[in-house]
């Protein structure tokens, strides 16, 4: 992704198809969009997606979210629409009418790429037969991540491309340090009962909720003294109230006991 | 009629507060990974485990340099990154509010320091990933000459490794026959 000279091939490599937005235009909503005084209307063109952006779209517009408590309504032909929402990694076929789609919509337009496959393609971003995001094909104003955005996500997005709300993800670029060392996790405790313990919680809950289990456990035995690590871990248990956890941490405590018989 | 009305007003409004309060998110929401670029050795295992390529790994062997990235427009917080991490580097945040305007915003990167080989001084290993190595083996019990003795081993690249196995190994099979 980053050429020889660093730069970012992703950002810089645009299809040769995109069709870019006329000067006067842009002119036009800028203008429009520091004096925004009525609705936006919203426009939605399903380029090929799972229907899970469009769930989260329509779970937007529900009274629980309610977008059109800020004018945010969704209309159902693009010649009435201010924003146009992409969803949908932009199959082949898919291409011409989301430009028929573009083109119907009055001037000044937002585009908006939405979910991970607006964006950029997502998961589909490698297959033979998708373009690989809306700004492929044109010119995109505002990406709203996500797999698929939550509703309060997707209002943030209509926020930020209305400018009622300000950008917060900013780019980063760390370079390590002179004497940057990672030191292993609980270094109090041995390594062989840190493995057995964590190939443990791993077969029984899995890799995520595995780590989160052994951490638990871990950090519980630091208290050292045998007898209080078992007060302890009955208290934590109580306190979690979970028959899974306890049958996980029962299982933990029979590798620790044989540990600490070895010692 | 009225038993509607009275309904209506019992519930109350249902309708969040956002974005004027700040969202009220559910535990174990899988939202922005944070990566923590001090805890990272550069394994690599999250660019493998990421199934949308947002994670990727690039080695630079003319200057020395891993570059670890991501791509939040292609994320699809699976936490398949946060399962794999060793040294919990990435773990998955409550943040959700990630549109942006500017795609390049999207972007993180992170450069890390590959070490050379001690024999033929080819870029070959991140220096955290080995270093964390080296902890790890100090941790198991390991005394201090045998620390130095894994660190000379371990800074040889595994070309070099298997040209070092040559002699030893036509020696053995002098020996055998």
């Amino acid at each position: 992704m980053f050429g020889k000279n660093g730069r970012n091939q992703w950002l810089e490599n645009e299809s040769q198809y995109a069709i870019h937005q006329d000067v006067n235009a842009g002119q036009l909503k800028g203008a429009l969009l520091k004096d925004i005084q009525r609705s936006a209307f919203v426009y939605r063109v399903d380029c090929g997606g799972c229907n899970g952006c469009e769930i989260e779209i329509f779970a937007a517009i529900t009274p629980i979210f309610d977008a059109e408590r800020f004018g945010i309504k969704v209309v159902s032909s693009p010649r009435h629409a201010d924003i146009l929402l992409y969803t949908g990694a932009v199959t082949r076929s898919m291409r011409v009418p989301a430009l028929r789609a573009y083109h119907a919509a009055p001037e000044p337009k937002i585009c908006v790429a939405y979910g991970a496959c607006g964006c950029s393609g997502g998961i589909f971003h490698d297959l033979y037969c998708v373009w690989g995001g809306a700004d492929q094909i044109l010119p995109i104003d505002v990406y709203i991540p996500g797999c698929p955005p939550t509703p309060s996500a997707t209002i943030y997005g209509f926020a930020m491309a209305l400018g009622l709300l300000g950008q917060k993800l900013k780019t980063s670029y760390h370079i390590q340090g002179e004497d940057e060392r990672v030191q292993p996790r609980h270094p109090e405790i041995p390594l062989a009962l840190r493995i057995d313990v964590e190939r443990e919680a791993r077969r029984m809950a899995g890799y995520w909720h595995g780590k989160k289990i052994s951490d638990a456990f871990l950090d519980l035995l630091k208290a050292g003294d045998p007898h209080q690590v078992e007060q302890n871990i009955q208290s934590y248990l109580i306190q979690e109230d979970d028959p899974r956890l306890a049958e996980i941490f029962a299982r933990f405590l029979e590798i620790y006991r044989v540990r600490q018989g070895e010692v | 009629m009225l038993k509607l009305f009275r309904e209506v007003l019992k519930v109350g409004e249902s309708t969040v507060l956002y974005p004027f309060v700040p969202a009220e998110v559910m535990a174990g929401f899988r939202g922005r990974p944070h990566h923590d670029p001090e805890l990272c050795i550069a394994c690599a295992a999250c660019a493998i485990a990421c199934p949308s390529n947002a994670l990727t790994m690039e080695t630079d062997l003319d200057q020395g340099i891993q570059s670890w990235s991501i791509f939040y427009g292609r994320c699809i917080y699976c936490a398949r990154c946060e399962e794999v991490c060793p040294t919990r580097a990435i773990i998955l945040s409550q943040e959700f509010e990630l549109a942006v305007m500017n795609k390049a915003d999207l972007f993180e990167r992170a450069d890390y320091q590959l070490l050379a080989c001690r024999q033929c001084g080819v870029f070959f290993a991140p220096v955290k990933e080995l270093e964390y190595v080296l902890a790890l083996l100090k941790q198991s019990g390991l005394s201090v000459e045998d620390l130095a003795a894994r660190r000379t081993l371990l800074e040889i690249c595994p070309e070099c490794k298997r040209k070092l196995d040559i002699p030893k190994l036509v020696s053995l099979y002098q020996e055998a026959v």
